[in-house]
């Protein structure tokens, strides 16, 4: 009986919280004509139309630009990320360095409000001619990535024995070398997740995509309100819709497959922190 | 002898730290300089010192103060629901989610797409020709609110944030609860505790620094609010849904009115900066 229970709350949670991804996925699957007849939530004829028109109708709004600009500087904004925070993470988890100004100033900047660096950072952008570049944003991007990789990277390396340090040290292995060599492998798995999690961060982003890019650098969460934008009012919910599960598909699916992870990182700094 | 010393460990830390000194401290400077400057986009390079008028200006504007208004009641309304429905689903589904991990996929679907991509998503879904819900609530009851005018755009907006945040809520409690070792709640079952007992006296006590940090965290996301409320509403109807950022972004972008963006957001800096602050203190002395 409780279980039944559990089972009904389950499947009205899931299906009020998912509903716009739910009613955006059956819209995409109609036709035309069927949309200005049926707003509900059946489909009598469902066809793949509006994706075929966005995939290959790419003269207005050309889906592939805004993909490969997500794509690429979400690389860049997670990449960059890793790199400077698995030094400094190391440096905080096995020296006496950073702990007491830069782990904590860093961890708060995930706290902070953005906006308020956004308007010098649109001048700054200015000057060097990172403006509209893919460049820019994935720099920026690192930014909005780094405080999490940190946090996850310093409680992986501090779960790491020190014996095994120790070890190599005894070997005389650099410091260096035992960063690269011996923690490293070790915290793949954590380096997975960071990597997997900034992705979808970075991929989601969406007010400095707005002010930092106009036209070249464009990514698919701007992207897709330019395509409304341009419609004014009388939008084609069909594509628009194929436009929105296409541009949602990627960071859904990498989470669908790696939620296990994903939940561990999400919490981050605020169960273990 | 310290596996790292303090001289290498300051060499690791150097790319991170020159890179956020360069891409946060020179904008927090730029941000201080311009604030008390009078500026516009011709005179960008050379601002002449004017001052705090920027901020006299900022202060005195009724739109700043309703846009704060608009965060503040939007952060707390749904950190509250969020945090409220997340804990009743933790502690409600943990015995169907510890038999059935790949249930927590569905519900925490809704983190993985971008608030923006929500807001839109919500222009269709509530789209008076096109949209499913105002089509089955005049099916059912002949009449649809204008979900998006100035009287509703509010709570629109509150219902949105909370269905799509309330899994973050969720997820840390789900994991604090099944934290819990089950044999405290065996021990006092044991001693007659009713369920409803044993969660009002054994789980919420031990859950309950994750149910302040839940809280601040989703407070903090939910006054600093820009994706979905822009993609969705823009600044609404009569600038009724106006958040902080809106209006900073606003100030920027549609008016060219640097000094008073920036100075609003040294302001926004310095009451985060406040909140924080007490965070920590108050997190610190838990530790202790």
């Amino acid at each position: 009986m409780a279980g039944a229970l559990r089972w009904i709350v389950f499947a009205i949670a899931v299906l009020a919280m998912n509903f716009p991804i739910i009613v955006t996925l059956i819209t995409s699957l109609k036709s035309q004509r069927e949309l200005s007849t049926n707003p509900g939530l059946w489909i009598s004829q469902p066809t793949l139309d509006n994706y075929l028109e966005v995939l290959t109708q790419t003269s207005r709004f050309n889906i592939y630009a805004y993909l490969l600009n997500s794509t690429v500087a979400a690389l860049i904004g997670t990449g960059l990320a890793i790199v400077l925070a698995f030094p400094a993470a190391y440096a905080i988890a096995r020296s006496e360095a950073g702990k007491r100004l830069v782990l904590p100033i860093v961890i708060n900047l995930r706290a902070v409000p953005l906006i308020i660096f956004a308007i010098p950072l649109y001048m700054m952008y200015q000057w060097l001619g990172l403006l509209d570049t893919r460049i820019g944003l994935g720099l920026i991007l690192t930014i909005v990535n780094a405080p999490l990789a940190l946090v996850i990277l310093v409680n992986a390396i501090s779960d790491v024995p020190v014996e095994l340090d120790e070890a190599a040290k005894v070997d005389d292995a650099s410091s260096l070398q035992v960063m690269m060599m011996i923690v490293r492998p070790v915290i793949r798995p954590a380096l997975v997740t960071t990597f997997i999690f900034g992705f979808i961060t970075a991929w989601n982003e969406f007010l400095f995509g707005l002010m930092l890019t106009t036209s070249r650098a464009v990514p698919m969460t701007v992207g897709a309100s330019f395509f409304f934008a341009a419609s004014g009012g009388g939008v084609k919910w069909g594509t628009a819709s194929a436009v929105m599960m296409l541009g949602a598909l990627p960071p859904a699916l990498l989470g669908l497959v790696m939620y296990r992870q994903i939940s561990g990182s999400m919490t981050a700094g605020a169960v273990k922190g | 002898m310290a596996l790292v010393t303090r001289a290498e460990g300051r060499m690791y830390l150097t790319p991170l730290v020159g890179f956020l000194l360069l891409f946060l401290g020179f904008p927090a400077i730029v941000n201080l300089i311009y604030s008390i400057s009078a500026v516009t986009f011709e005179t960008l390079r050379s601002p002449v010192l004017s001052g705090f008028s920027n901020y006299v200006a900022v202060l005195n504007d009724r739109e700043f103060w309703s846009s704060a208004w608009f965060s503040l009641r939007f952060g707390i309304l749904t950190a509250s629901a969020e945090c409220l429905i997340g804990l009743f689903l933790a502690i409600f589904l943990a015995p169907l989610l510890s038999k059935r991990p790949v249930l927590m996929a569905p519900l925490m679907l809704p983190l993985m797409v971008a608030p923006a991509m929500v807001g839109l998503m919500y222009r269709l879904v509530l789209h008076e020709f096109a949209g499913p819900v105002p089509y089955y609530l005049f099916e059912w009851f002949g009449d649809s609110p204008a979900f998006l005018d100035i009287n509703n755009a509010f709570r629109t907006l509150v219902v949105v944030e909370t269905l799509q945040w309330t899994p973050f809520a969720f997820l840390l409690f789900y994991m604090a609860y099944s934290a819990i070792p089950l044999d405290v709640r065996e021990a006092s079952s044991l001693d007659g505790a009713s369920p409803f007992e044993i969660v009002r006296w054994i789980d919420l006590p031990l859950m309950k620094p994750t149910l302040v940090i839940a809280f601040f965290i989703r407070f903090i996301d939910g006054f600093r609010v820009f994706d979905n409320v822009y993609a969705l509403t823009g600044s609404g109807a009569g600038g009724s849904t106006t958040s902080l950022s809106i209006y900073i972004y606003q100030a920027f972008f549609k008016e060219g009115a640097i000094g008073k963006a920036v100075a609003a957001s040294v302001v926004l800096f310095m009451a985060s900066f406040i909140v924080l602050h007490c965070l920590n203190r108050l997190a610190g002395r838990r530790k202790r």
